[in-house]
């Protein structure tokens, strides 16, 4: 073994991070694993904000973001899960105010917080439009102040579970080659989203979902996989992410004539509605031969350049830089994109999985707190909140306990695969069927689902599975960097993601939050599918099964906004 | 629609210490980027090229090199002009830190100067009232915002002149972080912060070239932070540095004399003692007409408006709040925006795109002329699409 630490954390943004503070705090010696350096993480290119009530603006409450995040989630949230998150929020947020973070501030030098999707108050604290990069440049700082280890460009490949307990990680050493065994008496998975699967999506390279199948093929639970959530505002042609805080600052969506067209889907709310109905109605846009090139536009204009300039100076860099227009004098061309995995590896309210010793927090989880529909402005307070929850029960369990035990034949186990994977000469090169992946994925599994399609999909999965299976070829022999291997591990991983997606959503008859069936189940069914799917990985497939959610007080209503 | 790049990669393997240019042509979507570029390159033509990468939107910080021998971010750069140009640009890693792989360099000593200017707030006694937040306007955070806005991407030390003639020198990077704690409100260790970064390898050492500043794809500006750190440090009379001596001499002598005396400069800024020892230099250039004679100092002919220039400077905001961002700086903050027309002339502009309306409201001019469609605005081949029916 390479070493041990009594917490390993794997990932380093946002929950990473905070989880590995909080462990240290409570006395565990910590040790962080991340495949980037932890400022490169994806949670660093959230933009608009992190919802908690404080009521700074307007009264709110903590049971106001509760009831909007219930329904927010189209009733699939765990409302004990909800309650939990929605009360300790501000304090949370206080604590990294307090830690340097640079939050934009009101006239009176309190946090301001601005209006965002279907929340009843103005709610979302944030800096400017770099919020995830204050979080994570904050995040970062503690880690340094407290001198956690972190070990960087390490690519955590599988878990090591002993003696009915997770004891430990195998990583791939990216910087210096080399298999690494990591043991820990209790681990912390926080490796983020999986939007990699979708050819358009927000997420960056790194979000392949890497903790959630490492869960997976250790026999853990999944839960929820169905529900991908796409956000509105995506800049064409490449995905790139333009945040809510731009509509939530004033802007409009448009059709193609100019007409804001969220008038007629969401009249109170218009382009605050949630964000699982704006994607769709500008799908619907589209669909009908109201888009342009299969965008509908985003039009700042009448904010003025003072405002777009102050508030969303990010959203006007990547507006100028991608698709070279300038929001201060021309709308910006925007369409759904993949950008949120509300589902995940199943969690309690500490983070604790069904395996002794191992915890998830933040977008690998799902606790859950988003069900089938996320708000904006809920993931970063997520991560935050539940990251701080399972660094601490992570480090009180392995506080209680000392042994550390990782049988030498698991690391030749892996040394071994890791080798024959290297040295494979037959097949293709894995980008083919990435791209394949992502195409088909977005054509088949998107914003809307049709029977038909998802059938065809999981063929689709089925076969490109299988040519993964015969061999992919990793022209990069050597050690150092080898970013080609990692790459190839990263495809085999969403292959197997994307079949459990699938399995859950063609079996969901219903829609439901981020799962929309128009064609066949236009309706939600909460006689029938008031319940959390649950996939597990059995005979080198997914199985599916369901367990209910739990429930406190807030019955199901129809959804309107 | 499809273009063709040509890129020129350095290779490099630090085991074998291998090192070769190699030329690659590929076919890339119009509005691809340099990292897109490279995408293309390791996925289809050479699997064994490496890089760093992930947000692929100026974030994270990753893919920070160099084209041409100026330090890029890969996904900044769009590709479609040098391409048009028939230019073949040559790909490097970035300068001032040891290279890893092709791309790739170690970074352990940028992130070891990031680590050595304590980056992270040490609050003082002021607490926050009642356990909340602290109270402070937007105004002073603003002091800081150009810092904050740093993602560690190397592009300012990979192109800093200082740290190539001194590799310890504290650099670009890791002092901008430092202005970011030094001028939050917050922080409580203001004065310790700034006797350190005055030491060896500190602020002085910066040789103002300007080209971290030209390079930072974030508009940081390090130095225009590295001055506020000087500026600030004077004030609060941290000023023994050779560097701060330096400066104070420029000072003096523009409000004195009206012009810089540069005779007295080498004294003012090394002291007597070793100025003396530079006797020799200094006759050598006497010699040659270098140096002007000091007796009778020179004064300007409008030493009078120097001199009010200077008392003007004593009024306004002191230490880091009295150094003004050059017009680059603000012009790059608004990206080159005066923001002079109203919203109405900005609706009407030629070609603007139609104005916004309701569903239940009668669309501004939408028959014909402005806000109707034209065939630009859809994709070549189709039919411009029909206005739609009403409302609801």
């Amino acid at each position: 073994m390479e070493s041990t630490h009594d917490v390993l954390v794997v990932g380093a943004g946002c929950a990473g991070m905070r989880a590995a503070i909080e462990a240290h705090d409570a006395g565990a010696n910590v040790g962080v694993i991340s495949k980037l350096h932890p400022t490169r993480s994806h949670s660093g290119a959230a933009e608009g904000g992190i919802n908690a009530a404080l009521g700074n603006v307007k009264e709110d409450s903590p049971e106001i973001h509760t009831f909007d995040t219930v329904k927010g989630s189209d009733y699939l949230g765990d409302q004990d899960a909800i309650e939990i998150f929605c009360r300790e929020a501000p304090a949370d947020i206080y604590q990294l105010e307090n830690w340097g973070a640079f939050f934009s501030r009101l006239d009176d030098g309190r946090l301001a917080q601005r209006p965002f999707g279907a929340a009843g108050s103005p709610r979302t604290v944030y800096a400017a439009d770099i919020t995830g990069h204050v979080l994570i440049q904050v995040l970062y700082e503690q880690l340094v102040k407290r001198d956690i280890a972190v070990y960087e460009e390490y690519f955590a490949w599988k878990l090591v579970e002993n003696d009915d307990r997770c004891q430990g990680v195998i990583c791939w050493d990216l910087l210096n080659g080399g298999v690494k065994t990591l043991g820990g008496k209790t681990v912390v998975l926080a490796t983020g989203g999986q939007g990699r699967i979708y050819r358009t999506t927000t997420n960056a390279y790194a979000c392949t979902g890497d903790g959630t199948a490492m869960a997976l093929h250790l026999g853990l639970p999944l839960k929820d996989m169905e529900f991908m959530q796409f956000h509105p505002t995506t800049l064409y042609p490449t995905g790139i992410l333009l945040t809510e805080g731009c509509r939530g600052e004033g802007a409009y969506l448009i059709n193609s004539e100019g007409e804001r067209f969220m008038k007629r889907y969401a009249p109170n709310a218009m382009e605050l509605a949630s964000r699982d109905v704006v994607s769709r109605s500008e799908q619907t846009e589209i669909d009908e031969g109201r888009g342009i090139n299969g965008s509908v536009l985003l039009d700042m204009r009448h904010l003025g350049a003072e405002r777009i300039i102050e508030r969303l100076p990010g959203s006007r860099e990547l507006s100028m830089t991608f698709a070279g227009i300038d929001p201060i004098y021309d709308p910006v061309p925007v369409r759904p994109g993949a950008h949120y995995h509300m589902g995940g590896v199943e969690t309690g309210n500490d983070g604790e999985t069904e395996l002794t010793g191992l915890y998830a927090a933040g977008e690998v989880a799902c606790v859950s707190v988003h069900g089938a529909n996320r708000l904006g402005g809920n993931s970063l307070m997520e991560t935050i909140t539940f990251g701080r929850r399972s660094g601490r029960a992570a480090a009180e369990w392995a506080l209680s306990h000392t042994t550390i035990d990782v049988p030498r034949s698991v690391e030749a186990d892996a040394e071994r695969e890791l080798r024959s994977l290297l040295d494979n000469a037959e097949g293709e090169r894995p980008w083919q069927i990435r791209n394949d992946l992502g195409t088909s994925m977005l054509e088949n599994f998107g914003v809307f689902r049709r029977e038909e399609q998802m059938a065809r999909q999981i063929e689709i999965i089925e076969e490109l599975r299988e040519r993964y299976e015969r061999g992919v070829v990793i022209e990069d022999k050597g050690d150092i960097f080898n970013s080609d291997l990692v790459q190839a591990i990263e495809l085999g991983n969403m292959l197997d993601l994307a079949a459990c997606m699938l399995q859950a959503g063609i079996a969901r008859k219903e829609s439901r939050g981020a799962h929309a069936r128009p064609y066949d189940y236009p309706e939600r069914d909460d006689v029938n599918f008031m319940k959390h799917s649950i996939s597990r990985w059995v005979n080198g497939g997914p199985e599916l099964s369901y367990s209910p959610v739990r429930y406190t007080k807030y019955d199901p209503m129809e959804r309107t906004y | 629609m499809a273009m063709q790049v040509g890129l020129k990669v350095w290779r490099y393997n630090s085991r074998s210490g291998e090192r070769e240019l190699q030329e690659y042509e590929i076919s890339a979507p119009e509005e691809a980027t340099l990292l897109d570029c490279l995408d293309i390159v390791k996925d289809q033509h050479d699997g064994t090229l490496a890089y760093r990468k992930s947000c692929r939107m100026m974030i994270c910080g990753s893919c920070g090199m160099r084209m041409d021998g100026a330090a890029v971010l890969a996904c900044k750069t769009r590709m479609y002009d040098v391409a048009q140009a028939g230019h073949v640009p040559v790909i490097s890693a970035m300068g001032n830190l040891p290279i890893v792989k092709d791309l790739v360099v170690d970074m352990e000593p940028f992130w070891e100067k990031f680590r050595s200017v304590d980056p992270f707030l040490q609050p003082g006694y002021d607490e926050p009232p009642d356990g909340k937040e602290y109270r402070i306007s937007q105004q002073r955070m603003n002091v800081i915002h150009k810092e904050a806005l740093c993602i560690n991407c190397g592009c300012c030390v990979s192109e800093c002149n200082a740290m190539e003639a001194d590799p310890l020198f504290t650099g670009p990077q890791a002092l901008a972080k430092a202005m970011r704690f030094v001028g939050d409100p917050r922080d409580g260790n203001k004065i310790a912060r700034l006797e350190k970064l005055n030491g060896e390898h500190g602020i002085w050492e910066c040789t103002r070239c300007y080209f971290c500043n030209e390079r930072c794809p974030k508009g940081v500006d390090p130095r225009d932070a590295i001055a506020k750190l000087g500026a600030e440090s004077m004030h609060e009379g941290i000023d023994r540095d050779m560097g701060a001596k330096h400066a104070r001499w420029f000072v003096v002598s523009a409000k004195t004399t009206g012009w810089l005396r540069e005779t007295e400069l080498v004294p003012k800024t090394q002291g007597i003692v070793s100025a003396i020892k530079q006797t020799r230099f200094a006759l050598d250039l006497a010699r040659k007409g270098k140096v002007p004679p000091p007796f009778p100092p020179h004064v300007a002919k409008d030493v009078k408006e120097s001199r009010r220039l200077h008392d003007l400077t004593q009024h306004g905001p002191q230490g880091f709040m009295g150094i003004v961002q050059g017009e680059r700086a603000l012009a790059r903050l608004a990206h080159g925006h005066t923001g002079e027309e109203t919203l109405e002339e900005i609706y009407d502009r030629p070609g603007a795109f139609h104005r916004p309306y309701l569903p239940d409201e009668v669309p501004a001019g939408s028959e014909g002329g402005q806000g109707s469609l034209t065939q630009a605005d859809v994709t070549p081949g189709e039919k411009p699409t029909k206005k739609p029916g009403g409302g609801a």
